[in-house]
């Protein structure tokens, strides 16, 4: 898979305008930046990589400074990264999950993390934390302790399961 | 009438904590899986924001045991591609030594889990008794038997003289017959095919479309390997044979991992006899500018992905890593709908779990 081939196939479909770069690792493995300045055109791209047969690795989710937040979703398509980079202002972004059931859990994550909505995720349940914890835990510092002992001074957990028996 | 099962959180056949909740026909048939994660979410991606670029060579490789020696790999790739650190031949060679002797290991423990699982305990034995003379090597060499501390930012820690070479080639030569026979085994035992031929099925239609990688990828015949499809360190020469199975049960994903410990096996011998000389390290101490890298490695689970970004301090600004399992994890459910209930710690078995990586 060359760049530009996907470059070709994405060109028409965003609407909004990108910014494409290209790196290089030092074993000659390249790999694409898709810099969208709207976040509505992920699905047009995650359709182009569905097209190809390609997946979606992961994505990555940080908070800015200035409190927006920028998600990266890392493609492949035989064997080439495509990394797709969008900001948001108002926690959310449009889901993928329903073009690319790869990006399932990523979102999950990113939703748990910090905060950050994917609009239209087919699943809503947590993915790796309780109920009892805030969504966007990695927005703020929660010490280990903290986390810890706020899952366990409380019996939350074995109440659940111990409904789950009992039924 | 319906059967509602727990497995877990704990439970003798799961090696680390996982929550079942089955449903069940008559036919103890599998008609509804849930599965709960987080019971080992310790927010290590928050934590190596506030260490610094040394600490976290430490901490990523204690992410977990059995595939600790590709974190830091994949780690000091991220490093070395941020700051344009080219690592010396002989580092390259060590490193591509430590990775494939610890694939060894840790697939032919998944492997012996599979023979405890199907209750088949002399197999299991002669899995882990070949499983134990790698566990020896890296003992002897590494000096610790699962964390091997072999990576350091621009390098390796470690060096190989002609005594420690000749003891590398010698456990390989204990090593590889007993895995040839086992191989054999595994393949044409009758009370191994009954129990895992046609057990957990995923088709490659549902490969594909979950995004699933490793031998889970290649027991139902696709080849996502980034040894081969993204070379890296010295696997563009090595050129690793891949091992692509169309079965797309328990079976095919065991052979498959075989087929890894073979090639395995056959790198570690030629990269060992074409050692070439030269440092094991860049002596200056790489200066980090502010930057961003994406870089994976073939870890004996399937693909590990490592995103780094920093702003020119001593602490990454993110670290996000994604593991093999994070993506085979949503297969399980696949795998297991419509398999019967005996099989189910089977077939999480079968994506060779490593749920302290995915949950970090």
């Amino acid at each position: 898979m060359k760049i530009e081939e996907f470059n070709n196939a994405i060109k028409s479909k965003i609407s909004s305008g990108y910014e494409l770069k290209e790196d290089k690792d030092s074993y000659g493995n390249a790999s694409a930046w898709i810099i969208l300045s709207n976040k509505r055109d992920s699905e047009s791209v995650a359709k182009a990589v569905k097209a190809y047969k390609g997946r979606c690795i992961v994505a990555t989710a940080y908070k800015n400074i200035d409190g927006t937040h920028t998600v990266i979703y890392h493609f492949d398509i035989e064997g080439l990264i495509i990394n797709l980079q969008l900001e948001t202002e108002d926690q959310s972004i449009f889901s993928i999950t329903p073009i690319l059931p790869s990006a399932n859990w990523a979102e999950r994550e990113i939703r748990e993390m910090y905060g950050v909505e994917p609009i239209g995720h087919p699943d809503k349940d947590r993915l790796f934390l309780d109920y009892s914890l805030a969504k966007g835990v990695l927005n703020e510092y929660i010490s280990l302790s903290k986390m810890q002992l706020g899952v366990s001074e409380t019996d939350v957990l074995w109440e659940n399961v111990n409904k789950e028996v009992k039924q | 009438m319906k059967e509602k099962i727990t497995i877990g959180p704990f439970h003798p056949e799961l090696e680390e904590s996982v929550y079942f909740k089955l449903v069940a026909d008559e036919n103890r048939t599998v008609t509804h899986v849930e599965i709960i994660n987080g019971f080992i979410h310790r927010g290590m991606e928050s934590l190596v924001t506030q260490k610094n670029f040394m600490q976290n060579l430490i901490l990523t490789e204690r992410v977990c045991s059995l595939c600790s020696n590709n974190h830091p790999f994949a780690y000091a790739l991220a490093v070395e591609k941020i700051s344009g650190v080219k690592v010396p031949p002989r580092a390259e060679a060590l490193r591509v030594i430590a990775d494939e002797v610890k694939r060894v290991a840790s697939d032919l423990f998944n492997l012996a889990m599979l023979t405890h699982l199907a209750h088949h305990h002399e197999l299991m034995k002669d899995t882990m008794d070949a499983r134990e003379h790698m566990q020896d090597l890296k003992e002897i060499i590494w000096g610790n038997r699962m964390d091997m501390s072999a990576n350091q930012l621009t390098g390796v820690k470690y060096d190989l003289n002609e005594e420690k070479i000749k003891l590398i080639l010698e456990t390989i030569a204990l090593v590889e017959p007993k895995v040839n026979a086992l191989q054999d085994r595994y393949e044409n035992d009758e009370s191994i095919r009954a129990k895992t031929i046609g057990v957990g099925v995923l088709p490659y239609e549902d490969a594909l479309e979950l995004g699933v990688t490793g031998p889970v990828a290649r027991g139902s015949g696709i080849n996502n390997d980034v040894r081969v499809v993204a070379p890296y360190s010295l696997y563009g020469e090595l050129k690793p044979k891949v091992t692509l199975r169309d079965g797309c049960d328990v079976h095919s994903r065991a052979m498959a991992r075989f087929g890894d410990i073979v090639e395995a096996i056959r790198m570690i011998k030629e990269v060992v006899a074409n050692l070439p000389e030269g440092d094991t390290y860049v002596e200056k101490r790489p200066h980090i500018p502010a930057g961003e890298a994406v870089v994976r490695v073939e870890a004996p689970r399937g693909e590990l992905i490592y995103y780094l970004k920093t702003d020119g301090s001593q602490k990454p600004v993110r670290m996000k890593w994604k593991v093999p399992t994070f993506t085979n994890w949503e297969a399980l459910k696949v795998m297991i709908l419509g398999d019967k209930v005996d099989n189910v710690t089977m077939i999480l078995n079968s994506i060779d779990p490593c749920i302290s990586c995915t949950e970090r």
